[in-house]
């Protein structure tokens, strides 16, 4: 059997191994692409009014004459040194990402929770009055979320909704806040200042768009629970648990949601993934001061540096989030080995 | 005379599929008085399991419907009742073994924690912290079990796990409080070593243990009626003797009322008090087994008996009944058995068909459903 602590470990181990070839590659996909795209940004950093002197200066500054090559192994270095340089107006990378990735992961929880607690009651609804109408209003629900592109749906909360229900829609604070902020995300810093209005305010900040994250993938949970809950559904073991006399929530919540759940974690793990793209156009639609809009930021203003930053954020993040599902699905599933 | 622990009246099921509606069982009747074992017979796609199913009502609708009839259990009408109180009457009341051991058990849980909900299932009622019909005192009798024997003494703990105080019922039960009551009940259908057993996944085990477990899981809710569902067809040989020793054996030590399906005639005769024999979602014949063995009074029970391997009779192929099995969707006129029928008369195709008659000249509670049971004796 392979599930002993110690197994999980190894298991664990070896996929960080492996996390560290990805981010080999990302980082090298991504240099190579920014700056053969663009190969002296010295115009564009420099301003319109830039003397040739300035621009000079700037490609000394970055190295920019010298061969891409020794560029690469350059940037590499102070990369694994844990300099991870500064943008062009000479912001150092790692501690504005520092700040913002939190905010965004803050996001991204709430998004899931929201797709946990919404979707897979929704999916379990769905899949025991399959055919009934329950069954096609949820899945119209889902199926109009999958089908509404992500900006549009999150402009029509912002200035729609929004306004309408009275909620805050943008930004993560009414106003700047009076407390420390030791873990940049809204809510967490509020509570552990004690700080009860706050945390109100933060969680009002945080519906609309988490609620417009949420609700585009929704449907991958509800569609995936409703999916294996009708595989499940006619098995033997759930009319055990119907003979054994107990009530239908506990048949469908405990020992029918319990097998179906496995195949719905694997895929919100690759979902958690892609929440963290798709929130750089939440953000900038929300005005949400994550690593989204920093990335958004970068890319339109040529900050390199500030780009590969997120980039690697993002691919600890997707690998993370798959690490975490696996985890669970071994948790799951007894038969599972963790190997 | 008391009124029987379960009653079935007229019940008529239908399965509603693409290709049509499926009469799987066509006004069946039959009666389970307390204490009594009746073993329903027939091949496959009779309608056997749809009856077991439909009893505690746990067929999926649809695609079933239940047509018309009555299911009385412990003098309550069970089609009538709302589906919410349902899972009232069940475990306590109806318990369940089904065929296919490998599927029954939920892969996700310990066999402890299986166990031990059932067990919280019971106690619980018992004490009146949670809605559901009781165990009734109909006919059975935990008491007459054997005490631990000399093997178990070894894995038995020297000292009770738990103070006694505990089990006054002044707070909710939990799970961990069964642990006692689960190996109890592992013992009873002969497990070695329980305790290892309880910690195991379903997976872990093999058919036959499964098998074991599940019906200790359906006896420790003390049922009124327990019904088998072919509990030993899925089994490889020596396990399904093993699994039938055991049923058995349990039948003699805890008369409890049991429904017992299977297509073996040899097995029901082991066990079963009544039999009752289907043929095409029909109820043909009923009776007590010997009588219907020895007598059948219905030209189906008979081919059926004749086509039975005998080790004994050792001369020349097993005669088989020409004709097959008539679709449920299309069922004949009349008695859906009239054209295999070796007495058939143009009667027989006439709407609606015969039905079950006391017998004349057999044992009390002999019934056919055959408008020339007198001659069935004089076939071959």
């Amino acid at each position: 059997m392979g599930r002993s602590k110690g197994d999980l470990v190894i298991f664990v181990s070896k996929r960080l191994i492996q996390l560290v070839a990805v981010l080999f590659g990302v980082v090298t996909i991504t240099f190579f692409f920014t700056h053969v795209a663009i190969p002296n940004p010295c115009y564009v950093w420099s301003g319109p009014r830039a003397t040739q002197a300035t621009i000079q200066q700037c490609i000394d500054k970055n190295d920019l004459d010298k061969p891409l090559f020794d560029q690469y192994v350059l940037y590499l270095g102070k990369l694994l040194s844990g300099d991870w340089s500064t943008s062009p107006r000479g912001v150092p990378v790692l501690p504005t990402i520092l700040a913002a990735f939190p905010e965004t992961l803050e996001l991204v929880l709430a998004a899931l929770f929201l797709m946990v607690a919404v979707g897979i009651p929704l999916g379990v609804i769905a899949a025991n009055n399959s055919g009934r109408w329950s069954d096609h209003l949820v899945r119209t629900f889902y199926l109009s979320g999958w089908a509404t592109p992500t900006y549009l749906g999150g402009v029509v909360l912002s200035i729609a909704i929004g306004p309408l229900v009275g909620l805050p829609h943008s930004g993560n604070f009414g106003s700047i806040p009076s407390f420390p902020e030791p873990f940049h995300m809204s809510v967490i810093d509020a509570l552990v200042s004690l700080n009860f209005p706050a945390v109100v305010d933060a969680i009002a900040h945080l519906i609309l768009p988490a609620t417009a994250l949420a609700f585009i993938n929704l449907g991958i949970a509800t569609r995936m629970t409703r999916g294996s809950m009708l595989e499940v559904l006619p098995m033997d073991y759930v009319k055990t648990a119907r003979i054994k006399g107990l009530s239908d929530f506990w048949v469908l919540y405990k020992h029918a949601l319990r097998n179906s759940l496995i195949s719905t974690v694997t895929v919100l793990g690759i979902t958690a993934g892609s929440l963290l793209s798709t929130s750089v156009v939440i953000e900038e639609i929300f005005q949400w001061p994550g690593v989204g809009r920093y990335a958004f930021e970068s890319i339109v203003k040529y900050n390199f540096n500030g780009t590969i930053g997120v980039v690697i954020f993002f691919a600890v993040g997707v690998v993370v989030a798959n690490l975490i599902a696996d985890i669970l699905y071994g948790l799951l599933d007894p038969r599972v080995d963790w190997r | 005379m008391a009124e029987p622990l379960l009653e079935v009246k007229g019940l008529s099921v239908d399965y509603e599929v693409g290709a049509g509606t499926f009469h799987a069982l066509s006004e069946v009747s039959l009666e389970l008085p307390a204490g009594h074992v009746v073993g329903i017979v027939g091949e496959t796609g009779c309608g056997k399991s749809t009856l077991a199913h439909a009893i505690p009502r746990l067929l999926r609708e649809p695609p079933a419907r239940i047509r018309s009839g009555e299911v009385r259990f412990r003098g309550m009408d069970l089609l009538t009742l709302p589906k919410w109180k349902l899972p009232l009457v069940r475990g306590t009341g109806i318990s369940m073994v089904f065929q296919e051991p490998i599927n029954s058990l939920n892969p996700a849980f310990r066999v402890f924690d299986q166990l031990a909900e059932a067990v919280r299932i019971r106690k619980m009622r018992e004490s009146g912290q949670a809605p559901g019909l009781v165990p009734g005192s109909e006919g059975f009798d935990y008491s007459k079990r054997e005490g631990p024997k000399p093997a178990d003494a070894l894995t038995r703990p020297l000292l009770p796990s738990r103070p006694e105080a505990r089990k006054g019922f002044s707070r909710v039960l939990h799970r961990v409080d069964f642990r006692e009551d689960a190996l109890d009940y592992l013992r009873l259908v002969r497990i070695n070593d329980p305790e290892t057993i309880l910690d195991l996944y379903p997976h872990e085990l093999s058919g036959g243990m499964r098998q074991r477990i599940m019906i200790a899981m359906a006896l420790s809710e003390k049922p009124s009626l327990l019904i088998a569902d072919e509990p030993t067809s899925a089994l490889d040989i020596t396990i399904q003797a093993q699994v039938l020793t055991l049923m058995k054996e349990l039948i003699e030590e805890i008369r409890t009322s049991i429904l017992f399906i299977s297509h073996d005639l040899g097995v029901i005769a082991e066990m079963a008090d009544d039999v009752g024999v289907m043929y095409a979602g029909h109820l043909v014949e009923f009776g007590p087994v010997d009588d219907v063995y020895e007598h059948p009074r219905h030209p189906y029970t008979k081919a059926l008996l004749r086509s039975a391997p005998n080790q004994y009779k050792d001369d020349g192929p097993l005669p088989s009944l020409p004709g097959s099995v008539p679709n449920l969707s299309r069922l004949p006129s009349g008695c859906s058995f009239h054209p295999r029928c070796p007495l058939a008369k143009p009667v027989c195709s006439d709407d609606p068909g015969p039905v079950l008659e006391v017998q004349k000249g057999t044992a009390a509670g002999h019934e056919a459903a055959c408008y020339f049971s007198e001659e069935v004796a004089g076939l071959p």
